[in-house]
């Protein structure tokens, strides 16, 4: 008998223990697929934002650091006055689009659900705050651990839990969309298993036949700051075949050119998007994200296919075909460091640490570099067009008026390539420190503040700022000093 | 980037793979590869649509896809 209620006590405490343990929020399902509704660009109201000048903010990785460079970009925006339709604005209030990557998706994903609250709000919610330790200390403590033990949680849904309670308030996509309103925030993941990017958007998660809208902001910044290794990457559930999902046109047609070679990277883009909703061959039943900085640390990447693809959800080529953009300012900010080292002072061979951590970071830098390449040809590429119909009509014309050519050109937009990163710092001693600051996501007050103030410096200096504020007759205090 | 040139008689919105992504008679910029070339719902146009591989273009020589009224 005393065995028996033994045995019994035994087997609740077992099944609490393991209830107890966590499992993985489950994204919702989409109960039908629906173009004209969620989280995309399209269904968000202009307002008086214009098509016509079109923005572009670029958040990169880089844990606090990033976060708080890319709010010091936001003030310095919200400060920045234009000329705009006989009106004087902020330019903040033309922003189109933010894409964002890890530490750069905690200020994209705040000013999604709270708009201009960030200001007041943001630094003391997470800017000073120790949220590295708080994160630990959570993990350590009992029902943290007991969390944990579930094959099906990881550090990363701890983070995600803590970051809706103390940081996003519990807001969720639904939320954004109340708003209607731009800028479309775009938060980026990896999907580790295809090694894509994986964007936080309705058009990536009709994939999954999952309702984005029930998806928390704190679990999408989570799974776009999941840095492997410190932290676990995120389950979603994939439902795809349930809701009545039509893949667009082009992804057939890009596919047909999978042997013809003749654009690799849009017929992958498509292969891409068939990997989610194959059902049949290879289904993908869970996916799982990690930090979005694996696939690309600037967060570029999908911005660059918006400008120079008509396949794309928020294709601006298609604006810019229709005429509705005149000009287009794409705003990076990249906290990338270049930690200094003494490895080459010593003959000794490097340790097993220092090499792995190479291995692992120098071709992350080096694709980065090849990103910002990216964003410069595609700038040239537009440049060149005009260039080139000026040259034909100045070599004609040099026959005599008669020889005068009608070349029909495209629509021709200007465009301002701007780049906030260390690497513009003047001063090479105050470079240098900034360059070597570490990636955490905890700093002192004083470093997230010179990251703040630096970052208004660096935009005011950048050379195609400076032309946008002359085209728009706009201008960025500096230093106390007033317009 | 490549560039095509959609004629048709009078000006009207050119559909790429689907979607409004300009105007008839102008160059527009398009990503290389198999696109299908439409004028709208109003189907008073032929052929009904066109797929092409856009490729080998330049904005001096856009590749002319051409649609003409039905029955015209």
């Amino acid at each position: 008998m005393g065995m028996r209620v033994t045995t019994c006590i035994t087997a609740v405490v077992c099944t609490l223990l393991l209830t107890a343990c966590g499992s993985f929020p489950r994204n919702p399902p989409l109960a039908r697929y629906d173009p004209s509704a969620g989280y995309r660009f399209d269904q968000l109201e202009q307002g008086s934002n214009s098509d016509e000048l079109f923005v572009i903010l670029v958040f990169s990785g880089g844990g606090t650091r990033a976060a708080a460079l890319s709010y010091g970009v936001l003030e310095a925006l919200r400060d920045t006055r234009i000329q705009w339709k006989n009106q004087t604005i902020s330019l903040l209030d033309e922003v189109d689009v933010i894409s964002s990557i890890s530490g750069g998706s905690f200020p994209a994903a705040y000013y999604a659900l709270y708009g201009s609250r960030i200001f007041d709000e943001f630094p003391n919610r997470f800017l000073y705050r120790p949220v590295q330790t708080d994160l630990l200390k959570l993990a350590l403590t009992p029902a943290g651990l007991l969390k944990l033990a579930g094959p099906s949680f990881g550090r990363s849904d701890l983070a995600a839990e803590f970051y809706d309670r103390e940081v996003f308030g519990a807001g969720t996509y639904a939320d954004v969309i109340a708003h209607r309103r731009r800028p479309f925030v775009i938060l980026n993941a990896t999907d580790m298993t295809i090694g894509a990017q994986f964007p936080f958007i309705q058009d990536q998660f009709d994939l999954l036949c999952s309702d984005l809208s029930g998806v928390s902001l704190g679990r999408a910044a989570a799974a776009s700051s999941a840095f492997p290794g410190a932290l676990t990457p995120l389950t979603f559930q994939n439902y795809a075949g349930t809701c009545g999902y039509r893949q667009p046109e082009w992804v057939d047609l890009a596919v047909k050119d999978h042997k013809s070679r003749v654009n690799v990277g849009r017929t992958a883009r498509a292969e891409r998007r068939l990997s989610y909703t194959d059902t049949e061959q290879a289904p993908r039943n869970y996916i799982h994200l990690t930090d979005g900085g694996v696939a690309d640390n600037i967060g570029l990447r999908e911005p660059l296919t918006a400008i120079a693809s008509v396949n794309n959800s928020w294709s601006v080529l298609r604006l810019i075909n229709l005429k509705k953009v005149n000009k287009l300012v794409v705003i990076v900010v990249n906290a990338a460091t270049e930690p200094a080292t003494n490895r080459d002072k010593t003959p000794d061979v490097p340790g097993l640490v220092d090499t792995v951590t190479a291995a692992a970071t120098v071709p992350l830098d080096n694709y980065s570099f090849d990103t910002l390449e990216m964003l410069r040809k595609t700038v040239n590429e537009f440049n060149e067009e005009m260039r080139l119909i000026s040259g034909c009509k100045a070599l004609a014309l040099g026959k005599g008026t008669q020889c005068a050519l009608d070349i029909p050109a495209p629509h021709q937009i200007e465009f301002f390539p701007v780049e906030v990163a260390f690497e513009y710092i003047g001063p090479a001693r105050e470079r240098r420190w900034f360059k070597n600051l570490p990636t955490s996501f905890e700093l002192p007050r004083e470093t997230v503040d010179k990251l703040r103030t630096i970052a208004r410096q660096v935009l005011s200096e950048d050379r195609e700022f400076t032309r946008l504020m002359k085209a728009l007759h706009g201008c960025l205090a500096v230093d106390g000093q007033r317009c | 980037m490549e560039y095509v040139k959609v004629t048709y008689p009078t000006n009207r919105f050119v559909y790429i793979d689907g979607e409004k992504s300009g105007s008839t008679n102008e160059v527009l910029r398009v990503d290389a590869g198999t696109h299908v070339f439409e004028l709208g719902k109003r189907a008073n146009y032929e052929p009904a649509s066109q797929e092409v591989i856009v490729e080998g273009t330049t904005v001096l020589f856009p590749m002319a896809i051409a649609f003409v009224r039905k029955g015209g």
